[in-house]
């Protein structure tokens, strides 16, 4: 096995482990992942590979996506086992499931916020019509445990700089009516729909708010500021912050998304949303230092890089009392340490 | 009070005015005087930017790559930066070669309804470490929510501040406070304003933007640019220090810089002749004055008219081929009213001896 697929394996048992009981239902069952070539897709992927290989658990994983060969070229480890089953399809086309799924884990949208921009239709047709035919398809299994639906943290809109977290009954400050909105409105639409389901259709629906991560498979191409401060020190230049770095954000590892995302599909009751992150907050300027204490020489952090000033700052924190709550969830790594194998990663992947 | 960051944009802006011939020399007597006086940005290259020199738009006297080596050579404290519209400029051929020799500010700029386009190439700037602004041109041809619609794709894509446009000078202050204030309550990134002066408005307008909330401005020496030229830099200074912004930049220094630059290679400043006040009052981009001039000395067409009907026709930037079609009609139909009046004025003498004849 390579470093870097040590690493992962590494990675997925320490968020495992603190879940493996509640993971029990799991076992010898057959899951679904829509967009399972995603972020979330990958780690959960990764999570069935360790809890086969090392605690026997016998899970059939489907992975669902319109590109698997990015897959085949990231995770070539995993496309060649017999548990882990790639299949090409658009979820809001596809006509079948397999006939004894138990759980469903529906991830089918990319967070990336250029996409949303420039194709504000495709993105609102791929989650509504998506989520209206995952759903369809999943009231036909007569064995189905559990929809999960993953929603995101951006249904909230933007969260008051007062409010140190945001909790699942925030009731949100989105202005539906303009192209910006399509991720966010279509993602609101879906657990709408999903809640219509439940109550018309009897199906078993619960929905996470998944808000921001860090980890391998992260692509260190997309726009936000965690990324940006990975690439810019992987390449050996400064880490720009842009604006003064008082920006508040949060950082959960991808391994322990998946830990959790999979231990609310099989504990949550039906109907149930829960927030799923890291609630401890800290502004992008430590998180710049963090990035920057993994490397020697450390690299220069440049704070306001973009010649002007930026006029504001957000935030963007959990409140994820309800998930600890009802589960005894955890984090394995904090943001320092997700970070750091993060870093690992990046460094032997490119070796 | 906000920090106002000003953009010199002489070198670039004002090679519409110089039909592209600013070349090398220009650019490091410029450049230099433009970094004694710590000018935050200066930005260099064809009016239409990196890429964009061609029989069409018109060709540059250097190469992209000799002008932006000497800038570089000569900005210590101030910042490079580059006007780049997708399509003109491509990552691999233009892009690639202008971050490598140095460029420290890429503005991705497109029409203000085209958006879209400038995606891959902000995506490659940020990527390669530098900063990457987005451009909106010609944003008076759309309503302030419509241009903050295409602002909000920009800042998506990862642009760090969003710079709107009066290409054709048509702006009165209010419109400009307007779409300002639009932007920064809704944006999470600064806006900034570049001005034309077609209707004497460029430092009012600059005014009136810093006063809605903008945080970047451009200027020019002399208003030197495309038209009846930009806002010029110098009084937009001296008119920020009498307003008690706190500036970064030497004015003296600059003062000597924009003399020099007068001096060396603007034969004559910018004026609101006819032709640029039609154009502004048209919706015009300010960049077509040379063409229009040109080509309606060529086709023995009155300017103004091609103004008014490029107007009409919503022309915009990089559809220069159709000052060409304009004229070309409004010529035919002068061509065609002269052959009316010569056969009504035939008819008529005609119709005249009929009448002596018939009298008789």
């Amino acid at each position: 096995m390579s470093h870097a697929n040590n690493l992962l394996v590494q990675d997925c048992n320490a968020a495992l482990t603190l879940q493996l009981p509640k993971l029990a239902p799991l076992r010898n069952s057959i899951l679904v992942v829509t967009g399972g070539t995603g972020f979330l897709g990958k780690w959960i992927a990764e999570s069935v590979a360790t809890l086969n290989d090392g605690f026997g658990f016998g899970i059939e994983c489907h992975l669902i996506a319109r590109n698997i060969q990015r897959f085949s070229t990231e995770c070539p480890h995993l496309c060649n086992r017999k548990d882990i089953i790639l299949r090409r399809d658009d979820v809001r086309y596809m006509s079948e499931l397999p006939r004894d799924t138990s759980w469903v884990v529906h991830a089918a949208a990319t967070p990336d916020n250029r996409e949303h921009a420039s194709h504000p239709v495709e993105i609102m047709s791929a989650i509504s019509e998506g989520t209206t035919n995952a759903l369809r398809l999943v009231s036909r299994l007569s064995q189905l445990q559990m929809f999960l639906n993953v929603s995101s943290g951006l249904i909230y809109g933007q969260q008051s700089l007062d409010l140190e977290r945001i909790s699942e009954s925030t009731p949100g400050t989105l202005n539906c009516s303009e192209p910006a909105a399509s991720y966010t409105e279509a993602k609101r639409f879906a657990e709408t729909l999903c809640a219509a389901m439940r109550t018309q259709n009897h199906i078993p629906v619960t929905t996470v708010r998944p808000f921001a991560f860090v980890g391998p498979y992260q692509s260190l191409e997309t726009p936000w500021a965690i990324n940006n401060f990975l690439r810019d020190s992987l390449k050996g230049n400064p880490i720009r912050v842009l604006g003064n770095g008082k920006t508040v954000r949060s950082y959960m590892h991808g391994a322990d998304f998946a830990s959790w995302v999979l231990t609310i599909l099989t504990n949550a009751k039906s109907g149930r949303i829960y927030n799923v992150g890291n609630s401890e907050p800290m502004c992008i300027e430590n998180a710049a230092r963090m990035v920057a204490n993994c490397f020697a020489p450390m690299p220069e952090i440049v704070i306001g890089s973009s010649v002007n000033t930026y006029p504001h700052v957000s935030r963007f924190v959990p409140d994820v009392t309800a998930a600890q709550n009802d589960f005894g969830l955890s984090l394995a790594y904090d943001t320092q340490r997700a970070i750091e194998r993060t870093v690992a990663w990046h460094r032997a992947i490119s070796q | 009070m906000r920090t106002v960051t000003i953009t010199d944009v002489t070198l670039r802006d004002g090679n519409h005015a110089a039909a592209h011939q600013l070349g090398v020399k220009e650019v490091e007597l410029y450049c230099t005087a433009l970094d004694a006086a710590e000018v935050p940005i200066v930005e260099v290259g064809h009016g239409n930017g990196l890429g964009a020199s061609s029989l069409q738009l018109g060709e540059s006297k250097d190469s992209d790559e000799k002008v932006l080596k000497a800038a570089r050579a000569c900005l210590k404290k101030s910042k490079l930066g580059i006007h780049v519209i997708p399509g003109f400029a491509t990552i691999e051929k233009d892009l690639r070669r202008a971050l490598d020799i140095g460029v420290d500010v890429v503005r991705v700029a497109s029409h203000c309804t085209e958006a879209d386009i400038t995606e891959r190439h902000i995506r490659f700037v940020r990527e390669a470490g530098k900063t990457a602004f987005g451009v909106l041109m010609m944003s008076h041809m759309i309503s302030p929510e419509e241009l903050l619609e295409q602002s909000r794709k920009m800042e998506n894509y990862g642009a760090e501040a969003v710079i709107f446009m009066d290409s054709s000078g048509n702006f009165l202050p209010d419109a400009v406070a307007d779409r300002v204030k639009i932007l920064v309550n809704s944006l999470n990134i600064p806006v900034g304003f570049h001005a034309h002066n077609n209707l004497g408005m460029g430092i009012a307008n600059s005014v009136a933007a810093l006063s809605a909330g903008a945080s970047y401005l451009d200027g020019s020496a002399r208003g030197y640019g495309a038209g009846a030229g930009n806002a010029q830099i110098e009084v937009l200074l001296a008119v920020l220090q009498r307003m008690g912004h706190p500036i970064s930049i030497d004015l003296l220094k600059l003062l000597d810089a924009v003399d020099a630059a007068e001096k060396a290679f603007i034969p004559q400043t910018p004026v609101i002749s006819s032709a640029s006040l039609v154009s502004g009052l048209a919706g015009v981009f300010s960049g077509f004055a040379l063409p229009v001039k040109r080509i309606a000395t060529q086709f023995n067409v009155d300017a103004r008219q091609i103004f008014f009907e490029l107007g009409r026709r919503k022309v915009v930037g990089g559809q220069e081929d159709l000052i060409l079609e304009v004229a070309s009609e409004l010529a035919q139909q002068q061509k065609q009213q002269q052959s009316q009046n010569q056969l009504q004025q035939q008819t008529q003498q005609q119709n005249q001896e009929n009448n002596y004849v018939t009298r008789k």
